[in-house]
């Protein structure tokens, strides 16, 4: 194999590398704004420049394939040089308005100045380029052209990713700057991702823009539970609201205030699609359910699970079923089979064969639900013949008594013809209680409402529909009284009899144990990127 | 020597009991030393009219000029709201006792103002860590110190009270580290130009705009 010096240290490395790619493997830290791994290369802002023994010039990291018995030293006080020219140019015209700039603490200029330049301005503050500010330029991305560097990764993401090529350089020398064609709004699915590449304030969310600012934010790795794509995402949120005690203004469940892509190259790269990117306001839509409600006196999860046992003993074991989601988490799916006894079915609106397919030739999938997957892993396609067949065995009496876990859609509208077959069925069952996350008219006529935590509210495992289980961790607290549902199922399991932890992880684990696909897989093995099921090999 | 006392080393001052009673005994003549204080300050107060004590609160002290009192929010020449919801006081405020909630200004040069700027007076500190940290100078102490109030909803001051109230006319503003004023001042509701803070425009709703964008592009 190649070997390759950098920084008096020898590494092996695989052809076809460039050498920022070996750096950023390796843990030795070179400045970029145009480089990033995913859209293709432009080697323009001249902050990556190392030195590479016999070349005469100081090259970009970026742009220079590693050859075997290549001598890179990026810390040279030729490289340092090089690097704090190539800042001071590109902050000749910045306007320096950090406080009001979104970008401002996430800041790619305000990292690099401390860290490699330090300079005070040579250019008299006033006669700056004042360049137009805030252009609306898609219905998710505002565009300020005083703060861009020209880095062009935007320009790149259109074209090389999306392929649809909105976003261009208009104009040359120091006239050159972003824009889009007259015509075309930059409106395309995927428009949201520039806002996350860009390494300066230049293209900022109109979603997120001005709602808080970057330091007040926690982040939380999380899934995406938009589609069974399973975009790996973090969730950026605050514990609690700002400005403490304010009366009328305080409240301790936390805020998701946005979403961004995280890297996983195995399923969405760095990308997301806006539908996702969005995905945390659907929880919002609608009223939230904060308390249980019942059309009869209050029930305890005791009274409920004594409920369920009555009906078994007077009618038997079959007259007590459960319907799943296919938005709900593995671990809540598991119990629930495991505290019906296997009589549990899930709803899909769409068709199960269709999870697979593609909505575009990017990331989005006819399926909006994450967890398709790991329903059908667990055996629960088909076993009461889908929500129709439910339907038919109440109004027949032969299923009595059901527990109904409901998650809206993070994307799009439920069908209509599924919430009416739902409420159909909860007309036809002589005892219903539904676990739901919001107030829906469909529900209201339910023995029993418990409200139920909602995405980024629990931890749980999704598998995609490629078999990849990735963990989505709690960002805010439940609204209200509501549990995950994995917490109830545990205490409705504790009453018959099987002590189970309320613990996501412990759940897995037991999971894991019992269904051959998962064998061997645990929460830390998971890890931040997830792990595909294991496949049954044909013979 | 120090003297050690219980098993202590310690250095106990000793008070002659005796010295000191025969002292506090004479009390005859220190009664009639009282009453010439108390005539001497009669007649000073009386005849000379200099008196230490004044009639609070219809008579009212003037305080330092870096008294640091109930907040102003400063307003441009144009009688505009200087803020420009950078939410630094927010940050460094050790009390967090400021609530801000930013919009977009029609101006896309500022850009930026607070749509909401809410003080909790009752949590606030008055260490003045806010004036310091304003890259603008909108915020800037008064020399007013009333915080009395009916119930507690009125001691968190809005964008209004902390712009224009009486006290601020009465008192003045306090500590503000660049005085005098560089480029703010105060927001004088006689001057006939002067414009109200930006009017609060209701923004759509995220989860609207939301399904908007979905059902265009399907």
């Amino acid at each position: 194999m190649p070997k390759v010096t950098i920084n008096d240290q020898v590494y092996e490395i695989p052809p076809g590398r460039t050498l920022i790619q070996i750096a950023d493997e390796s843990g030795i830290e070179i400045p970029r704004y145009c480089y990033h791994p995913d859209i293709g290369i432009e080697a323009s802002c001249r902050m990556c420049l190392v030195e590479v023994e016999k070349l005469p010039k100081l090259v970009p990291a970026c742009a220079t394939p590693a050859t075997d018995g290549m001598i890179v030293r990026t810390n040279t006080a030729r490289v340092q040089q090089a690097v704090r020219y190539a800042m001071e140019f590109l902050l000749l015209h910045h306007p320096i308005d950090c406080p009001v700039c979104d970008q401002s603490g996430e800041c790619w200029l305000q990292d690099y100045y401390m860290e490699h330049a330090g300079h005070s301005s040579r250019y008299p503050g006033a006669q700056k380029t004042r360049r137009v500010k805030a252009v609306t330029i898609g219905p998710l991305v505002k565009l300020d052209r005083e703060r861009c560097i020209l880095c062009t990764r935007c320009v790149r993401f259109t074209r090389n990713v999306t392929k649809t090529g909105e976003i261009g350089v208009f104009h040359r020398g120091h006239a050159a700057e972003i824009a889009i064609h007259d015509e075309k709004p930059f409106d395309n699915p995927y428009s949201g991702n520039v806002v996350d590449i860009c390494p300066v304030g230049a293209l900022t969310s109109s979603d997120f823009r001005f709602k808080v600012r970057s330091w007040f934010l926690k982040e939380t790795d999380s899934v995406c539970g938009g589609c069974s794509t399973g975009c790996n995402m973090r969730i950026d949120h605050s514990a609690r609201a700002l400005g403490g005690g304010i009366p009328g203004v305080t409240a301790t469940e936390g805020t998701i205030y946005r979403t961004v892509g995280r890297r996983n190259v195995a399923v969405n790269k760095s990308w997301l699609c806006d539908e996702g990117r969005l995905s945390f306001h659907t929880v919002e839509r609608w009223p939230r359910l904060r308390t249980a409600r019942t059309n009869g006196p209050a029930e305890t999860l005791h009274q409920i699970h004594k409920r369920f046992e009555m009906m078994r003993k007077e009618h038997g074991a079959g007259v007590v079923a459960a319907l799943g989601s296919a938005s709900s988490t593995n671990e809540a799916l598991f119990l629930m089979k495991k505290y019906f006894q296997g009589g549990v079915d899930f709803r899909v609106a769409n068709e199960t064969q269709t999870y697979q397919q593609q909505q575009d030739d990017l990331l989005r999938r006819v399926d909006k639900h994450p967890n398709t997957q790991g329903a059908l892993d667990l055996g629960l396609a088909g076993n009461l013949n889908g929500l129709q067949g439910i339907v038919d065995l109440a109004e027949r009496k032969q299923i009595r008594a059901m527990w109904i876990a409901f998650h809206p859609q993070l994307v799009g509208d439920d069908a209509a013809d599924t919430l009416g077959k739902l409420q159909q069925l909860i007309h036809a069952l002589d005892y219903s209680v539904v676990s739901t996350t919001h107030e829906f008219s469909w529900a209201a006529d339910a023995t029993v409402l418990l409200p139920m935590a909602a995405w980024a509210e629990e931890t749980g495992t999704y598998t995609n529909y490629a078999g990849r289980v990735q963990i989505a961790r709690r960002a805010v607290a439940p609204a209200g009284e509501s549990l995950p549902l994995h917490t109830m199922m545990s205490q409705l399991l504790g009453f018959s009899g099987i002590q189970v932890s309320p613990d996501s992880a412990a759940i897995f684990e037991w999971m894991a144990r019992e269904t051959p696909a998962y064998s061997g897989m645990s929460y830390e093995a998971l890890g931040k990127l997830g792990l595909e099921t294991v496949k049954e090999t044909v013979q | 020597m120090t003297p050690v006392r219980g098993g202590y080393a310690v250095d106990v001052p000793t008070i002659n009991v005796s010295e000191r009673a025969r002292a506090e005994h004479a009390t005859i003549w220190s009664t009639f030393k009282a009453f010439g204080v108390t005539l001497r300050r009669l007649f000073t107060s009386l005849v000379k009219r200099d008196m230490p004590t004044i009639s609070y609160p219809e008579q009212q002290r003037n305080y330092s000029e870096r008294f640091r009192g109930t907040h102003i929010l400063t307003v441009r020449d144009d009688g505009s709201l200087k803020c420009v919801a950078c939410y630094m006081c927010a940050t460094i405020c050790p009390a967090e006792c400021i609530y801000i909630e930013a919009g977009e200004h029609p101006n896309p040069e500022i850009e930026k103002f607070p749509r909401r700027f809410d003080i909790d007076m009752m949590r606030c500190i008055y260490c003045g860590f806010c004036v310091d940290a304003c890259p603008e100078e909108a915020i800037v102490m008064s020399r007013e110190h009333h915080q009395a109030a009916y119930n507690r909803n009125e001691t968190v001051y809005g964008i209004e009270k902390l712009m224009a109230r009486p006290g601020i006319d009465a008192k003045g503003p306090g500590y503000r580290p660049n005085r005098p004023f560089s480029e703010a001042k105060l927001y004088n509701p006689k001057d006939k130009d002067a414009c109200a803070w930006p009017s609060v425009t209701e923004e759509r709703h995220p989860a609207v705009l939301y399904e908007s964008m979905i059902q265009k592009r399907q």
